[in-house]
């Protein structure tokens, strides 16, 4: 087994960028079989290395290379200087709908696509059933894609991607397709190759999915490398370089307690609509906090606060951080969120309602779909049958609200 | 996974015949998207058609008719004794093999620079999947021409079998053109427009329609020197039992042999950066 899974030594790229003719006449003629054109360097003597296993996130803004190393690394394109070694068989975690034929059927269409990516016709056979699965797209499979709804072609195509067997995964942007169910599933697979072995080479904008799933990240400017480490550490370099650290409220290190992680845990390893989920607050308190609070907000992507969780909803026990590391766990019994991608947050107050410490990273949940039914939210419910006109007099209306608050109080 | 570890190494391309040569093996890999490939070309050109599979027949029959029409009937060309029909089709049959295999291969990856532009599989895969659709169609086509050489009575004989080898080093041929087009087509879309006119020339360069007969003796040399010339020579001597030239089809082979090495060396060093302009 090679120690490294990728090699690159002094690799640059140079594209030619073809100007407009100029002057005028003959010049302007003889343009047209010799134009002017200029270099264009899009990556720029990179050298670093991928260990086997690691999993790598290359960032940084628009135009600094990140895409063109992806093509180099696939062969796509050839580097106009240096050179890159694989060590193992690379994949793209790419989506190849393009590639498809409106005519043939979805399941045609698998074969073919995954014929390109390189597998054999038996494999794929013995894929199919998980890919149509990945892909959600039931008895569609038989139908031709031309009939296939954009989210459908999109999905299929990376569900072929996905199930290609290789030990260098290079991902880019899955993010920005396909509906959130669709991408936490993305996600998992990911996750799932990872752990058992696979390189992942990430490209993405998304810097909380980098932190969340490299532990090494390269970030590049100009063509350059830029910075080569740690991904927690390169990320924030990045958010504090690009304007982006904007954000980061609170100074860290002057507060007395700061929120180290937030984790979720639920009983199947999936977190679904309507099951139960606990939400664990990790933190690390420089004193003794007493009167503490702590909230933990579930938000969408937008930044709109769907609800809080707070160890002191309404009036509850007065909360007392000792100092040293701890953790606050929340529990629900049933999650009423919606499926989908949610940013979680936390923020350590005191009862006083000053803040100490906002956790500015937020966590991001995935929510599958468990008891889905329609609506903004899953409301945890019960349901008898009963005697007609047997209807709840408003007194006990009343009750019934009553001791919905009073489920929330912690006992 | 005990799979074993294969190290690729990229580097800047640079002339290396040999390195492009020793590539062979890896295609060999990717045969089941080369076979994938091909069934899908096949699969897919006659869609949503009433017709569907028909049309493989009726092309290069109502060819056939309207040159038989134009060129017996009006012109009177000569057909070595042979009814003009079947001489024209044993013609036309070959040349349409090689027509729609040069003009889809050249234009095979423009057309799926999607692909191109977002996977790495060997290019080659793509002009050589249409030469191989093409000659599927030259199978269906050759139906027709069975049932001429039993409407007009003309027996099949032994000489039939050289079919075999005119067809492959056809085959050859075909993808050593539509490679080095292909490669060109991808810089300079010129090639892709100028293609049907180069062919339509060709074709009445070639003897296709006429016997090689009647080209004056002194002009014999320069149509012989046109590997079409023993193609479609060869081809229709071995379909209708007349002597097979050996000389012109020699000379078509020895073409092919020096060609297509070439062209392939030539697309895998074009290979390299297709991506970035196609």
């Amino acid at each position: 087994m090679a120690d490294f899974a990728l090699e690159f030594t002094g690799v640059s790229k140079r594209y030619w960028l073809t100007q407009p003719p100029a002057g005028s006449g003959l010049s302007r003629l003889a343009q047209r079989f010799r134009p002017r054109q200029e270099a264009f360097w899009a990556v720029r003597d990179v050298s670093f290395d991928v260990a086997a296993g690691e999993s790598l996130a290359i960032v940084g803004p628009n135009g600094a290379g990140k895409s063109t190393i992806l093509k180099l690394v696939s062969a796509i394109t050839a580097p106009t200087a240096g050179e890159i070694r694989i060590h193992g068989r690379l994949a793209a975690l790419i989506e190849l709908g393009s590639g498809f034929h409106p005519e043939l059927t979805g399941r045609d269409n698998v074969f073919l696509s995954g014929a390109i990516l390189g597998m054999r016709r038996a494999e794929i056979a013995a894929k199919m059933d998980s890919i149509t699965a990945f892909a959600g797209v039931g008895p569609f499979i038989d139908a031709p894609v031309k009939f296939y709804s954009s989210g459908m072609y999109l999905r299929l195509g990376f569900a072929v991607a996905a199930h290609v067997d290789a030990q260098i995964l290079l991902v880019d942007e899955v993010l920005a397709v396909g509906d959130e169910v669709f991408q936490q599933r993305c996600y998992r697979r990911i996750e799932e190759l990872r752990r058992s072995g696979t390189t992942v080479v990430f490209i993405s904008h998304d810097l909380t999915t980098v932190e969340r799933l490299c532990e090494r990240a390269v970030l590049m400017g100009a063509g350059r490398v830029v910075a080569d480490g740690d991904a927690a550490d390169i990320v924030s370099r990045y958010r504090r370089t690009s304007g982006l650290g904007a954000l980061e409220t609170a100074p860290d290190i002057d507060s007395p307690v700061k929120t180290m992680a937030i984790d979720f845990l639920s009983a199947s390893d999936v977190c679904a609509t309507g099951y139960p989920l606990r939400t664990v607050v990790s933190f690390s308190a420089r004193r003794t906090i007493p009167d503490a609070v702590v909230e933990v907000s579930y938000c969408t992507h937008g930044g709109a606060v769907l609800f809080c969780q707070q160890t002191t909803a309404l009036s509850g026990p007065r909360l007392t951080l000792e100092r040293g590391h701890g953790a606050i766990e929340f529990a629900t019994g049933e999650l009423g969120l919606q499926p989908g991608c949610y940013d979680v947050s936390c923020q350590i107050m005191t009862t006083a309602g000053e803040t100490l410490h906002t956790f500015v990273r937020p966590e991001r949940l995935l929510v599958d779909s468990g008891r889905m039914i329609s609506g903004y939210f899953y409301m945890p419910h019960s349901w008898r049958k009963t005697i007609a006109g047997d209807r709840p007099s408003s007194p006990v209306r009343a009750a019934l609200g009553a001791t919905a608050i009073g489920q929330e109080r912690p006992s | 996974m005990a799979s074993r570890v294969v190290t690729r190494v990229l580097r800047p391309p640079h002339w290396n015949p040999l390195q492009s040569i020793s590539n062979l093996s890896s295609l060999a890999d990717y045969g089941d998207l080369l076979a994938t490939l091909s069934r899908h070309r096949i699969n897919v050109r006659y869609r949503q058609s009433l017709l569907g599979g028909l049309w493989a027949f009726l092309q290069p029959l109502a060819m056939m008719l309207v040159f038989t029409v134009v060129f017996s009937r009006l012109a009177r060309v000569p057909s070595e004794g042979v009814p003009y029909a079947p001489f024209a089709y044993a013609g036309i049959l070959p040349w349409t093999f090689f027509a729609a295999a040069v003009t889809n291969g050249t234009m095979s990856l423009v057309s799926h620079a999607q692909l191109v532009t977002k996977v790495y599989f060997p290019r080659e895969i793509l002009p050589i999947s249409y030469v191989i659709a093409a000659g599927v169609d030259l199978l269906i086509g050759s139906s027709v021409l069975v049932l001429l050489l039993i409407y007009f009575r003309i027996g099949l004989t032994m000489s039939i079998v050289l079919v075999v080898p005119v067809v492959a080093v056809l085959g050859m041929f075909a993808l050593a053109c539509a490679l080095v087009l292909a490669a060109l087509q991808v810089r300079l879309r010129d090639v892709g427009v100028g293609l049907p006119v180069v062919l339509q020339l060709w074709m009445f360069a070639s003897p296709v329609l006429y016997p090689l007969a009647v080209v004056p003796v002194a002009w014999r040399t320069a149509f012989t020197l046109n590997p079409m010339t023993g193609f479609i020579e060869g081809f229709r001597r071995a379909v209708l039992d007349m002597p097979f030239d050996v000389y012109s089809f020699a000379v078509a082979a020895a073409v092919t042999v020096v060609f297509l090495p070439l062209a392939y060396v030539a697309f895998k060093h074009a290979e390299a950066t297709m991506a970035d302009v196609v």
